[in-house]
């Protein structure tokens, strides 16, 4: 044993912030086993948090040198700041990084800042920079691009994706197999999660799809609207949409849909936040107003809007008018929430679509700790967390060969409830049958209910 | 409340003591004692109805701060009484009050002892009663800790209630790896021990036991007269290990990193210090005229108040002779004890340190009504809340001792045999004055006080609340009552 009590597996880390995001970050690390220290200023909230966590405390300023070292800035691998401010996070990093040789991330969330990540992240030395609001802006634009699905991720760079969507009464996918999809509708996509009462499967060949059934599925963007437009669902974007609350959130969310033709008209409570947004966004419809009036809402024509995004900081609102919108029209939904812990009242909602944005971030932080924990003969590009993190979709890069490298794929002995659900060879998104293979340079994605895999080896049995 | 998670604790802590029941078996086996069958088969029952208990894991492993509290009562309370049980079937302690009074005594590393004739035990029976106080010093949780993997954050909770101190930090941020680190600071320094008093011509087995006993700050000697007859070499190395063994933890933790500076900062360790060498000036000139010559005087001074500060409680001298002012210094020290995070008792260094700065701070709000401070420590605002707990921690304290020494006088004892029996056995020390002085022993109370004192010593351990909170009506509702909850 040594000394300094370091496990050979897990990362030591420094979360500064012990606020939500920083939260859920402990959560999901200390899930993963590696050695988690968090800093910050108000001593209630450390010690609530390091006991409920198997977890370490340190009290002060986390952009403070003193502190540092007090946490183990010396030792440490990683130090992710995601307190308020972007300053103070930029700031940790940037001391972090000057007396430790440590990798950083910071979350950097105000527009100013946002159009400078580039720069921002080269000149300072930093690992990653999160914003959590761009990235939740980027899903929900992505969801009201194909409405008729529940949750869009993107894979490869956007050269796949991976769709979840609810199989309504009297759909043709209801009472299909798995393996009738291909001969009567298409080849080009591949059923990789199932969820059914809770329960989520990777179902094979005889698996029979039901109505009410959550399925994700994985394509190519293109494959993916044809599939949908088989099976008889709408694809087409949407044309217009309400967004209630004029945070930053909204503002990215605004950017994204205006430069994709869509019309934008967002109601905000504050007069000269309302002027600043005019001022951000001029082709959208600024209303100054109290949105969470439904006379206001009719007012400014909600029944004719394809979809409506209720963006206020505060959750218990968003759910209340998606509900109330949802009464009173057809209108695509994405309902935001910012606290998990209730997800299955959630889940029992009409809500539409359902963004947390905290997990768009940890996910991101998550799978950066996993390909710096892992042997290194890939890296994880990307991975999200599917069905309430019932099962996880990860795409890995392979950098080096291995023992499945150049070995066709009926004879890997892949480990159960693991699907290859697509590689990217050659720029080619390919949906594997036996006959293909992994060679090095290859974007592999896998589907799995084992969750913690760390690097491509893992899915053998 | 997660009964099945204090279920599962509490078989845990049995099958760890099975297993350590078997150390004593290899004694026998050394000295060809006959007593060692007893033990083994005990160790078998122990480490049998531990694994039978604990072969289904629970469901839910949250332990909220109520059920860390209830199952470190309660696993120091079955401790007790299984390891008690050695004594009581092998007939070495006839009585069963008194082999569970002898046992808690070990576990709660107090050193009161009902044995007259300590030299007629079996060496089986006390290695074992030495090997008490060793568990007993860091905790048999924090050893749980330390190598059963145990699912979820909040285990934090069974170290709060078993870890002396008002707040417990973690060194390093799994607690398993903490725990590790303590065993092996508390492992490596009982070895230097022995090995140190091997040196000094002492046997290995009266090393081993010695050094368990100073270790855990226990005092269980395994001699009549405790440590009056060993050379002034023995008796330095016991008194400097027994003051470095009531140095909080962290401080040796710091040195391991190299961190020195740290480790000698810590106010709490200074102050202790400096207590030390001050009592030991002021009683060395105090009992100067008493011995042959100034060092022997020194030795013992030097002995005693580290023995008492350190709430061991061995005696080198009979000190229930020194003039007033030398055991009125010995009674402060009583009630100082030793630095949070270290294996010793008392109401704590730290503690006292806050008190103390806390009549400064009224002080100031006298003569500035308006003024803003904050109690500090190293160099460090005391959180309200941590000052609010200290002072409700010194009036439980002081009612816990009137109210047990009002039961304990039932007995018809003077008063100064009445109150430091309860003040040695609530603050973990062993000897007290008169009565309860170094040369005798606690097997002429009643069983009722006994049962008092029991329950002082457990209290003194746990930091009072854990152990009181058992006695709390609200917490037995929902299990004996209704089904609501």
């Amino acid at each position: 044993m040594k000394i300094k009590g370091k496990s050979s597996s897990g990362l030591r880390i420094i979360i500064v912030g012990a606020g939500k995001v920083g939260r859920t970050l402990v959560e999901q690390l200390s899930k993963e086993g590696h050695d988690i220290t968090i800093i910050d200023r108000n001593a209630y909230k450390v010690r609530e948090i390091s006991s409920n966590y198997d977890i370490m405390g340190c009290v002060g300023n986390g952009a403070s040198y003193t502190t540092q070292t007090e946490a183990g800035i010396n030792d440490a691998d990683l130090i992710i700041a995601v307190t308020e401010s972007d300053e103070l996070n930029l700031l940790c990093c940037t001391i972090a990084s000057q007396f430790s040789n440590c990798a950083s991330i910071a979350r950097v969330r105000t527009p100013d800042y946002s159009k400078e990540v580039g720069y921002l992240r080269e000149k300072l030395g930093l690992a990653m920079i999160i914003n959590p609001e761009l990235e939740s802006a980027k899903e929900m634009a992505r969801l009201l691009y194909l409405p008729t699905a529940l949750e869009i991720n993107s894979f490869a760079h956007g050269q796949a994706e991976i769709v979840k969507l609810k199989i309504p009464v009297g759909n043709k996918l209801d009472g299909m197999a798995i393996y009738d999809l291909g001969k009567n509708l298409t080849n080009d996509i591949l059923i990789c999660a199932v969820e059914r009462n809770g329960n989520v499967t990777i179902p094979g060949g005889d698996f029979v799809l039901k109505a009410g059934d959550n399925i994700s599925f994985v394509a190519a963007h293109k494959a993916a609207v044809y599939f949908l437009n088989l099976i008889g669902f709408d694809t087409r974007q949407v044309k217009n949409t309400m967004i209630i609350g004029g945070g930053r959130a909204a503002y990215y969310l605004a950017d994204q849909l205006i430069r994709n033709g869509v019309e934008v008209k967002i109601i905000e409570r504050s007069r000269t936040r309302c002027e600043e947004l005019y001022e951000l966004l001029p082709k959208a419809l600024i209303i100054n107003g109290d949105g969470t009036d439904p006379a206001l809402l009719k007012e400014e024509g909600i029944l004719r809007c394809e979809s409506f995004v209720p963006l206020t900081g505060i959750d218990e609102e968003n759910v209340m008018l998606s509900l109330h919108v949802k009464n009173i029209s057809n209108a695509k939904l994405i309902t935001k929430i910012n606290r998990p812990g209730f997800s299955e009242i959630i889940d029992k909602l009409d809500l539409g679509s359902v963004v947390y944005p905290r997990y768009i971030t940890s996910e991101a932080i998550i799978a950066y700790v996993r390909a710096r924990s892992a042997a290194k003969d890939s890296n994880i590009e990307t991975l999200y967390h599917m069905f309430n993190s019932k099962a996880e979709a990860i795409e890995f890069n392979v950098t080096k060969e291995s023992e499945l490298t150049d070995v066709e794929l009926r004879n890997l002995k892949l480990k159960d409830n693991l699907l290859i659900s697509f590689i990217i060879h050659d720029g080619k998104t390919i949906i594997p049958t036996g006959n293909d293979k992994i060679s090095v340079g290859d974007s592999v994605m896998v589907v799995t209910t084992h969750l913690g895999f760390t690097d491509i080896t893992n899915i053998l049995k | 409340m997660n009964i099945p998670m204090i279920r599962y604790t509490l078989s845990q802590v049995l099958r760890i003591e099975g297993a350590f029941l078997l150390l004593p078996c290899i004694v026998s086996l050394v000295y060809q004692e006959n007593v060692g069958i007893t033990y083994f088969i005990i160790a078998l029952v122990l480490m049998l109805t531990g694994t039978a208990g604990s072969f289904v894991k629970p469901k839910d492993p949250v332990i909220y701060l109520k059920e860390g509290c209830v199952a470190t009562s309660l696993s120091w309370i079955l401790m007790s009484v299984a390891g008690c049980l050695p004594f009581f079937l092998t007939g070495e302690i006839p009585h069963f009050t008194d082999a569970l009074f002898e046992t808690v005594s070990g576990f709660t590393t107090t050193g009161a002892s009902i044995l007259s004739n300590v030299e007629g035990m079996s060496h089986t029976g006390l290695f074992w009663r030495s090997f008490t106080h060793w568990l007993g010093g860091m905790g048999v949780l924090v050893f749980l800790l330390a190598v059963i993997p145990m699912s979820g954050g909040s285990n934090i909770n069974l170290m709060r209630a078993e870890s002396p101190g008002p707040s417990v930090g973690k060194l390093v941020p799994k607690i398993k790896h903490t725990a590790r680190i303590l065993y092996l600071i508390y492992l490596v320094m009982t070895l230097i021990e022995t090995i140190l008093l091997i040196a000094g011509g002492m046997s290995v087995f009266d090393s081993l036991a010695l050094s368990f006993g100073t270790a855990g700050t226990g005092g269980f000697g395994v001699k009549n007269d405790s440590f009056a007859s060993y050379t002034p070499y023995v008796q330095w190395v016991a008194g400097i290990f027994m003051l470095l063994f009531g140095v909080n933890f962290n401080a040796y933790y710091y040195m391991l990193l190299r961190q020195f500076k740290r480790a000698f900062g810590i106010e709490e360790v200074r102050k202790y210090i400096m207590i030390i060498l001050l009592s030991t000036g002021v009683i060395f000139v105090n009992i100067i005229k008493m011995y042959d010559n100034a060092f022997t005087a020194l030795t013992h001074a030097f002995f005693q108040v580290t023995s008492i500060i350190s709430t061991t409680g061995f005696g080198s001298t009979d000190f229930d002779q020194w003039p007033t002012m030398s055991k009125l210094i010995l009674i402060f020290l009583m009630f100082i004890g030793a630095c949070a995070g270290s294996t010793g008792g008392g109401i704590k260094v730290s503690r006292i340190i806050i008190l103390l700065k806390s009549i400064r701070k009224e002080f100031s709000s006298y003569i500035h009504p308006k003024i803003v401070r904050k109690t500090t420590m190293d160099g460090r605002a005391v959180e309200h809340d941590v000052v609010r707990s200290i002072n409700v921690f010194f009036i439980t304290y002081m009612t816990l001792l009137l109210l047990s020494m009002f039961l304990v006088t039932a007995d018809g004892h003077d008063l100064v045999t009445s109150f430091t029996a309860v003040l040695a056995t609530l603050s973990n020390i062993g000897p007290g004055l008169a009565k309860v002085g170094p040369t005798c022993n606690y097997a002429f109370f009643s069983n009722l006080s006994k049962y008092v004192l029991i329950l002082d010593m457990l209290a003194g351990r746990l930091e009072l609340f854990p152990i009181l909170i058992l006695f709390h009506p609200k917490l037995y509702k929902g299990i004996i009552g209704g089904k609501r909850n």
